[in-house]
């Protein structure tokens, strides 16, 4: 994805008709570039910088005679406008009305306009414009009031550079998929009619599995929270039996990631995953993303590009933010359960997108039992220029989180009546969490090398309390003191400070007569982790075992060279090799848990840490472990063409997951996780009628030397044998003016090596589709139509396969929203699980206990369906105001 | 539909075909569970046999009281047994409400509920002796109830007996650093039963008792005489006495009293 920024001066004026004061201003922010190369689409990433089109002669719009002239009440058209590789205007639509008389005016004038087209490279492109004309209301005449000029109209047509100089305005602009657009018409009169696009640049894409996610209208249909923006790429579903102050488990095309074990999460590049968390290595929490403020992910379902580090097995996702909605938005909203939330967001509409700031403060008592939940969050972020080609960036956040969890529930029990589908069985599960940090971005040029670096420091605190098998584990040791079983709850708290930075120069140069690119990068990071679990006894919360204790000093280092060559035109070569050294030390502050032969006159007791050795000699409860160990990485993708809007793709990776610290022994390399994909792929792009089309198609697979399968003795993921998958994904995103609509669909069959059975708990058929329409009222108040949008996201998820030969049952889910606006204000209605099924968020085969069944009977041994419930419907409704400031 | 929406269809359906299919292996399944007294015996109410002391014993009333039964996957390997009484992850099957079993009665009694398992080798059975959950400190329940007669040459000692397993069968740890050694559930679990069965999907599980062994090494002539004009001799509720300590120990004999079987849907 490309960053613009592009710079001119210009003054867009023109003669003042008498009877308006009009001012055009380029207020949006999208510029969807439909080009003829649609390879080079959207979702395909960009390898070539896109210039916007250009505003050669424009014609001023004539205020309607018959319209309203209240001053105080202006008016706004929005207009679609394409423009074709010729730079003239070939249609204009109306997607936001201000009664007919300004719409047709605003239609008139604006398809009087030329333009020098869009460009990528040298090549001229069709292109899609927004653009807003702003009617202003004749000033009555003043009394007794010195004769002044008439305000100038100040057309200020998009991304573009006006002939004339006048005063300029300042507008943002977006070309669809290379988000981060920032297209300044500011003056500078010696550099009239010039576009700097200086913007910050994203890598190219890695063939049909690379997902460039813009959100857009789509950020309509309701999402409880950031992860779920992850629906808009094929083959994820989301459960959460945790909490909704937990992180969001991850299925990605027949990987179980967990908490983000198997996929590198970051946001605007600062990672998210969690280094040394005892609860899940690689735990990904994106609850303190607001939602709102995200504005694109750009998704890899695999380890392709040599900047994926850690983590990326099953692949990446990087959240970006910005704030298109500009001003003071406060948006109110409550609903089912007891929830109820409030948004406030600020973006000062001088500056661009990536200057916002937002915060959020959340309550719910949740569905069932046990489900009741309290966050806030805020997020700041400044985007600043260095140079006239050069920006960076200041992010802080913080985010804290209460909650509780019902956990998961035995399908035995709910159905003899013994519980409800929404009841819980441990009342003390749920947990805390926190989230503080900083980060600073810079993006300079100089010549033809684009420079970049980033430091972040992140705080992060956790707390986790989890039971999945009840009365069972607690089994009585010799040394122990009599018991009966004390209870499985799982307390795991976790505190880490994460200190890093990345950077990289990448280079374009001219071969061949084609431009080709070369980059050079790193990326470091330190983690210091404190992490403990403790048993809890059922009885009265006191903790009566210490499992784990551990202090972890983690380092990674990575490297990476990456090339984006084209021997021809048609074709480009992406790949280079990254290499990870990961170092560890971990201080195992209860290293002697047993002794084989105790001394009967220091007899160790209840004590979990032990300082003795055999028949009571001393030891120190702690020991040190270190070890290192390194992972090269190559990685390459081939993509050919477009031919007649189709682009072909093939792909390789090889990527890693580093070990948890529990798995740390004295110099003894550690075993990484170590992935192979392979992809074979195809986007077609091309404008349907009159909207934008990207569709997809990938066949896919993935060998993992060591997977991930779930443990509930553990209570988190386990290293298990070597799994591979094998599969097929279609995607398409299909965006119009009044429309917006994303679907795909995934199957997958994910097997163990060694017995060719299949991985239990992976969905292998995935559908998803996310619509919103939106389009202006036929009604207005006060001059100003009423504007109306409604959106919904279906979820099919299929039986999934469950240990014990079983399958799980499907998932159909329905979430729905309406809004109605107008001028700052919206209010809005949104129902989840709207068909109000009674679904399984998630099932599981394992053995617990609960001592539910009555009170003579035995403990139960051997495994049993549990499942998470899904939410039943919930509505909410929301209200919103905007005060656009100035 | 024309040749590409054809054949778009067809991979499809070939995707969803491969995708969704194959199995993660054994499974899941639920059979009813029964107790029977040996077949052998012709007559319910009466079973009669010698044992390894002389004794010819005719047995009038037998109850045992079977808290729950359990198949592991686990052969033991040697004679020392974990301290834990329930090893997680190690069982292919259980029968977890109890039963009180008429160990006169040839036919099968069916256990309250279902026996739930996996499809797997069940190399070791358990039968749980209790009346409460197997790791509860006090249980008042009577696990065997038994009345019948000994006779050792003209010597003839009508008994009974209501033995328990509670805290009276607590064995005092050895090892002042092992106070968890001997926690009481090992003396309600009978194991390790060799046995080789697999659960299957609506089958049958069994368990014959055979009340001859938990006899075998009984001298009826060291009972304690009851008071009366009939003299009764009873089994003390204590480990104590060669009857008494060797009735329990019968009870926990394992290989000469109990006898798992499955038998498969019909």
């Amino acid at each position: 994805m490309i960053l613009f920024f592009a710079r001119r001066s210009a003054r867009l004026c023109a003669p003042l008709s008498p009877s308006v004061v009009a001012t055009l201003l380029v207020a949006f922010a999208t510029i969807t570039v439909e080009a003829t190369a649609r390879a080079q689409s959207a979702d395909a990433g960009v390898e070539e910088p896109v210039s916007p089109p250009l505003v050669l002669e424009h014609v001023d719009p004539t205020y309607p005679s018959d319209a309203p002239s209240d001053p105080a009440h202006p008016s706004d058209v929005g207009l679609t406008v394409i423009i074709d590789a010729e730079g003239v205007v070939t249609d204009v639509q109306v997607f936001q009305s201000a009664t007919a008389p300004f719409d047709d005016a605003a239609i008139a004038a604006v398809r009087k306009w030329t333009f020098t087209p869009a460009h990528r490279g040298d090549r001229a492109i069709k292109s899609k414009i927004r653009v807003a004309v702003h009617f202003t209301p004749p000033a009555p005449p003043a009394v007794a009031a010195p004769p002044v000029p008439e305000p100038a109209p100040v057309p200020t047509p998009p991304p573009a550079a006006a002939p004339a100089a006048k005063p300029a305005s300042t507008a943002t602009a977006t070309v669809e998929g290379a988000a981060d657009a920032v297209v300044d018409t500011a003056p500078a009169e010696s550099e009239s009619d010039t576009v700097h696009v200086v913007g910050r640049s994203t890598p190219p894409s890695r063939g049909a599995s690379d997902f460039n996610l813009r959100v857009g209208d789509l950020s309509r249909v309701p999402r409880k929270n950031a992860a779920e923006l992850l629906k808009l790429a094929p083959g994820i579903l989301l459960t959460n039996e945790g909490g909704e102050g937990h992180a969001q488990q991850v299925f990605l095309r027949g990987f179980d990631a967990r908490e983000g074990q198997d996929i590198e999460f970051s946001v605007d590049g600062v990672p998210i995953n969690e280094s040394g968390n005892l609860h899940a290595n690689g735990y990904a929490d994106t609850n303190f993303i607001i939602p709102e403020l995200v504005t694109a992910l750009r998704v890899v379902e695999g380890p392709f590009d040599p900047r994926q580090g850690n983590y990326a097995v099953a692949g990446s996702a990087d959240y970006q933010l910005g704030l298109t909605k500009r001003g003071l938005t406060a948006k109110y909203t409550i609903g089912s359960f007891g929830t109820q939330r409030l948004l406030l967001t600020w973006g000062p509409a001088a500056l661009d997108t990536h200057t916002f700031g937002g915060a959020e403060i959340y309550k719910t008592d949740g569905f069932g039992q046990n489900r009741d939940a309290r966050r806030a969050s805020a997020i700041g972020q400044y985007e600043g220029r260095v140079g006239e080609r050069g920006t960076y960036r200041i992010t802080a956040q913080a985010y804290t989180a209460d909650y509780h969890s019902a956990g998961l529930l035995r399908e035995d029990d709910y159905l003899a009546g013994r519980k409800g589908f929404y009841d819980t069985y441990d009342a003390a599960q749920g947990g805390q969490a926190s989230r503080f940090s900083i980060a600073a971005a810079i993006e300079t040029r100089a010549g033809k090398t684009t420079f970049q670096q980033q430091l972040f420091l992140i705080q992060r605190g956790m707390r986790v309390k989890e039971n999945f098998t009840g009365y069972l584990l607690d089994v009585q040791e010799p040394t122990q003191q009599l018991h009966t079983q004390r209870g499985d709850l799982i307390d795991r708290d976790l505190s880490t400070t994460t200190i890093g930075g990345r950077g990289f120069a990448r280079t374009r140069f001219t071969f061949l007569d084609l431009v080709q690119e070369t980059e050079i990068g790193y990326y470091a990071r330190y983690d210091a982790t404190d992490a403990q679990q403790t048993r809890i006894q059922a009885s009265n919360g006191a903790p009566y075992h210490l499992d784990v204790d551990l202090a972890s000093k983690l380092a990674d280092l990575g490297v990476y060279m990456d090339a984006n060559l084209r021997p021809v035109k048609w074709v480009n070569l992406r790949g280079g090799v990254r290499a990870d050294l990961f170092s560890f030390d971990v201080l195992n502050r209860c290293a002697a848990t047993d002794v084989r032969k105790p001394s009967p006159l220091n007899p160790p007791g209840d004590a979990s840490c032990l300082s003795q050795q055999d028949l009571g000699r001393y030891r120190e409860p702690t020991q040190r472990q270190s070890t290192a160990s390194m992972a090269v990485m190559p990685r390459a993708a081939l993509l050919v063409g477009p031919f007649y809007d189709l682009q072909l793709s093939a792909s390789y990776g090889h990527g890693v997951r580093s070990v948890d610290p529990t798995y740390v022994y004295q110099d003894v390399a550690t075993p990484f996780a170590s992935v192979d994909a392979y992809d074979l792929g195809a986007i077609y792009s091309r404008t349907l009628l009159g909207a934008a089309l990207t569709a997809r198609t990938v066949f896919f697979q993935t060998h993992v030397d060591k997977d991930l399968v779930f443990s509930e003795t553990a209570g988190r993921n386990t290293l298990a044998n070597g799994t591979t998958r094998t599969g097929w994904l279609a995607a398409a995103r299909f965006t119009g003016a009044w429309f917006d609509e994303s679907a795909n669909v995934t199957f997958v069959r994910s097997t163990f090596d060694d017995t060719g059975l299949l991985v239990p708990y992976v969905p292998d058929a995935v559908v998803r589709s996310d619509t919103a329409v939106f389009a202006n009222l036929p009604w207005s108040v006060g001059g100003d139509p009423l504007r109306g949008a409604l959106s919904a996201g279906v979820t099919f998820v299929g039986r999934r396969a469950l240990p014990y030969g079983e399958r799980s049952t499907t998932i159909f889910t329905v979430d729905s929203s309406a809004t109605v606006s107008w001028r700052g204000v919206e209010i809005g209605l949104e129902a989840t699980n709207l068909l109000d099924r009674r679904y399984r968020l998630g099932e599981y085969n394992f053995t617990s206990d609960w001592q539910g069944q009555s009170q003579s009977s035995q403990p139960t041994v051997v495994p049993m369906r549990h499942f998470a419930a899904g939410a039943p419907r919930a509505v909410f409704a929301t209200f919103a105001l905007t005060w656009e400031g100035a | 539909m024309n040749r590409r929406s054809f054949a778009l269809t067809l991979g499809v359906i070939a995707a969803l075909t491969a995708a969704c299919s194959g199995t993660t292996g054994s499974g899941r399944v639920t059979f009813n569970a029964y107790a029977a007294g040996p077949e052998s015996i012709a007559i319910k109410g009466t079973y009669a046999f010698d044992n390894r002391q002389g004794f010819h014993v005719a047995l009038t009333r037998a109850h045992l009281q079977v808290g729950g039964l359990f198949l592991s996957r686990v052969r033991p390997i040697s004679t020392v047994r974990e301290t834990a009484c329930v090893t997680p992850g190690s069982y292919v099957a259980q029968v977890t409400n109890g039963l009180l079993v008429d160990l006169l009665d040839p036919a099968p009694q069916l256990f309250p509920g279902v026996g739930e398992g996996v499809i797997d080798h069940g190399l070791t059975g358990e039968v749980w002796l209790t009346g409460v959950r197997i790791d509860e400190d006090n249980d008042p329940t009577v696990i065997f109830d038994v009345a019948g007669i000994a006779t050792k040459g003209a010597d003839a000692f009508p008994f009974e007996g209501a033995l328990t397993i509670s805290q009276n069968r607590i064995v005092a740890p050895q090892d002042a650093a092992l106070p968890g050694a001997n926690p009481l559930c090992q003396q309600r679990i009978v194991t390790p039963i060799d046995t080789d069965v697999v659960p299957a999907d609506g089958g049958s599980l069994t368990v014959r008792i055979d009340p001859a062994g938990i006899f075998q090494s009984v001298d009826f002539s060291q009972l304690v005489p009851g008071t009366g004009d009939a003299p009764l001799y009873r089994f003390l509720d204590k480990n104590e006495g060669q009857p008494d300590l060797n009735v329990m120990n019968g009870l926990r004999s394992r290989d000469a009293v109990y006898t798992f079987s499955f038998e498969g849907p019909h």
